[in-house]
């Protein structure tokens, strides 16, 4: 029979263990799949045009685009981004292109980690950084939605260390 | 015995001018003598420049040819084009370099055909050389600068029984195909067209004197052509060599050079040609220019419908006003076309029956919005036509635009298709282009006769 102050310890709540759950797989869906979103490209190809349920005859073509994913689509800071920040004098050039580089293996690995449950205060803690380092680029190029929109991310990510301890499903559970 | 022409006697003789307006189908479509499917078709090119380019880039595609000759008065040019054939396509060997167009013909006996990119006034002698060479031909328009050089070429195209291909290259174009033959002829879309409305407006930065850089600087100069040789081919120096176009003796000028595709059009679309043309013309800007910088000109026709008018302005000062297209504008509705799909739309007039059904069946798209309205019920607004839906062509052309008319000349070459746009068609459509600039300089309406449009 459960007693009342085994039912008042915090990790033993259910709906606690439930919570910080749902926030963490909030943290690694974001996380991995936009990820995976930095090796999405698209391919186009011309197909004949039909007309009248047929193919024309006159030779006229339409593109087709197709979403594919791959290395050699990798973009870690989308192109536009990229072009702007590159001409940002805080921002030196060979570290813009490191950055862009190490994005998105980054948040593949830390989705990953936060997914499995390895170290995951520390996967949570750099998952907080990297948000805000992406927030110091958003700063320089004065996108206030972009700054508060990645607030929100940091908060989230504070939210789930301060929860850390309902955490029930981890792998390596040191850190 | 072989008859040579050189541009001396060609212009000689070729006063005479013939008479007759055949509007219907040429004598000679397609290659008389079909060869084998796989045979390659041996080709030589006279005039190196940058329409020769143009015209490379959009054979690169067409399989079966073998570059044989490339001849220009220019030995740069020559080099740089066998050397361009030679490592686009990996070739064995090196096409024939020639400086001389007559000696190229004369030497190289087994061309089959040979693309005329050369200035205007050379087009005739070159595309006869060629045709009485026993080459077929294709030819950048202006067919000539002058229209006994245009009859001249109709008249050896049709003596010599070779094909002779003039480079109007939207007659091959899917898309004004399309728009002719299933939107106005078949879905007559327009209704009654009435109007017709073209332009070519190209930046003054795209109009200056060429050649600067070639001819200034003295290192460079030396790969240009001696004044001997530029005597011996009609200019009287560099500058007309690379500025024939500014020149009266050598070209059209600007209602020949960009007039003449867009005007091809009016005559191809409403099959007729116009019964007299009204024009003005100006150096308003390049004033030390013969030819006049901002033409424009009206042209009245008699089609099977009715009267229609059609207007086309040519300016080489300003880009601005919609870039180049032509209208056709009729009852029910509008088609824009040009060779940028990006000025290409369909309108249909607010009165016109639905073109729902012409969706729903891929004939033709619905476009973003109408056209512009008046933005409020001011008194201004109050006399304007509800705003025409606007739809768009179904399609698009996936291929440099000179490359459908070039994969429908080497077709025709192996008996494969008929020439969308033989000499006699070029010329027919053509004709009446020569008459802009004296309407314009003479600042009066020319009426046509058969004198004037015939070969």
């Amino acid at each position: 029979m459960k007693t009342d102050a085994a039912a008042s310890k915090p990790n033993s709540d259910l709906g606690a263990t439930l919570g910080f759950l749902l926030l963490r797989l909030w943290l690694v869906v974001r996380a991995v799949v936009t990820g995976i979103e930095k090796f999405a490209g698209s391919t186009t190809s011309d197909v004949a045009v039909n007309i009248d349920g047929a193919v024309n005859t006159y030779g006229l073509t339409a593109s087709e685009g197709a979403k594919v994913y791959g290395l050699s689509h990798y973009h870690g800071v989308p192109a536009a981004l990229y072009d702007k920040l590159k001409d940002e004098p805080f921002i030196p050039e060979a570290m813009l292109k490191a950055y862009d580089v190490v994005l998105g293996p980054a948040l593949l690995i830390l989705g990953i980690t936060l997914l499995l449950g390895i170290a995951t205060r520390i996967s949570l803690f750099l998952m907080g950084l990297l948000y805000i380092s992406l927030t110091v680029g958003m700063i320089l190029l004065g996108q206030d939605s972009g700054i508060a929109w990645l607030g929100i991310h940091v908060l989230m990510v504070a939210a789930a260390l301060f929860n850390v301890h309902h955490n029930r499903f981890e792998i390596l559970n040191k850190f | 015995m072989k008859q040579t022409v050189t541009r001396r006697n060609f212009i000689k003789g070729s006063t005479a001018v013939g008479t007759g307006l055949i509007l219907g189908a040429p004598s000679i479509l397609s290659a008389a003598a079909k060869q084998a499917a796989s045979d390659e078709i041996r080709v030589g090119f006279i005039g190196c420049g940058k329409q020769h380019e143009v015209l490379f880039n959009a054979m690169k595609n067409i399989p079966g040819l073998r570059y044989t000759a490339v001849c220009d008065i220019m030995k740069d040019r020559v080099g740089g084009a066998a050397s361009r054939m030679k490592s686009t396509f990996k070739l064995d060997y090196i096409p024939t370099r020639y400086i001389d167009a007559e000696d190229m013909l004369t030497k190289e006996k087994d061309l089959d055909a040979v693309v005329v990119a050369t200035p205007d006034f050379w087009h005739a002698p070159h595309t006869i050389m060629a045709l009485e060479a026993g080459c077929h031909v294709y030819c950048e328009k202006m067919m000539s600068n002058t229209i006994d050089g245009a009859r001249e070429m109709v008249r050896a195209s049709e003596r010599t029984g070779k094909l002779c291909q003039i480079g109007h290259q939207r007659r091959s174009n899917p898309r004004y195909l399309y728009a002719l033959k299933e939107l106005i002829q078949r879905h007559k879309i327009c209704g009654q067209i009435v109007n017709a409305n073209g332009q070519w407006n190209r930046a003054v930065a795209s109009s200056r004197d060429i050649g600067g850089d070639l001819m200034n600087d003295p290192k460079k100069r030396r790969i240009l052509p001696r004044d001997s040789v530029l005597k011996k081919y009609g200019f009287k120096d560099l500058h007309q060599f690379f500025n024939w176009r500014f020149y009266r003796d050598l070209s059209g000028g600007p209602i020949s050079d960009l007039g003449a595709h867009q005007i091809d059009i009016f005559n191809w679309f409403f099959g007729s040609q116009p019964k007299s043309v009204m024009a003005s013309g100006g150096r308003n800007y390049f004033k030390e220019r013969e030819h006049f910088d901002n033409v424009m000109c009206i042209f009245e026709y008699d089609t099977p419908e009715g009267g229609a008018r059609a207007f086309y302005q040519v300016l080489t000062t300003t880009s601005s006003g919609g870039g180049y297209f032509e209208s056709f504008m009729g009852t029910e509705g509008t088609i824009e076309i040009s060779e940028r799909a990006a000025f290409t739309n369909l309108f249909r007039e607010n009165s016109a029956p639905s073109w729902d059904p012409l969706v729903a069946r891929g004939f033709i798209k619905k476009g973003a919005g109408t056209a512009p309205a008046a933005a409020d019920s001011s008194a201004i607004a109050a006399y304007e036509s509800a705003p025409p839906d606007k739809f768009m062509l179904p399609g698009d052309l996936n291929k440099p635009p000179h490359q459908p008319h070039l994969e429908n000349f080497f077709a025709s070459v192996r008996g494969e298709a008929k020439l969308n746009c033989d000499a006699r068609h070029a010329f027919e459509s053509e004709a009446p282009i020569y008459w802009v600039n004296p309407s314009a300089l003479a600042n009066q309406t020319i009426t046509f006769t058969e004198e004037h449009l015939s070969v």
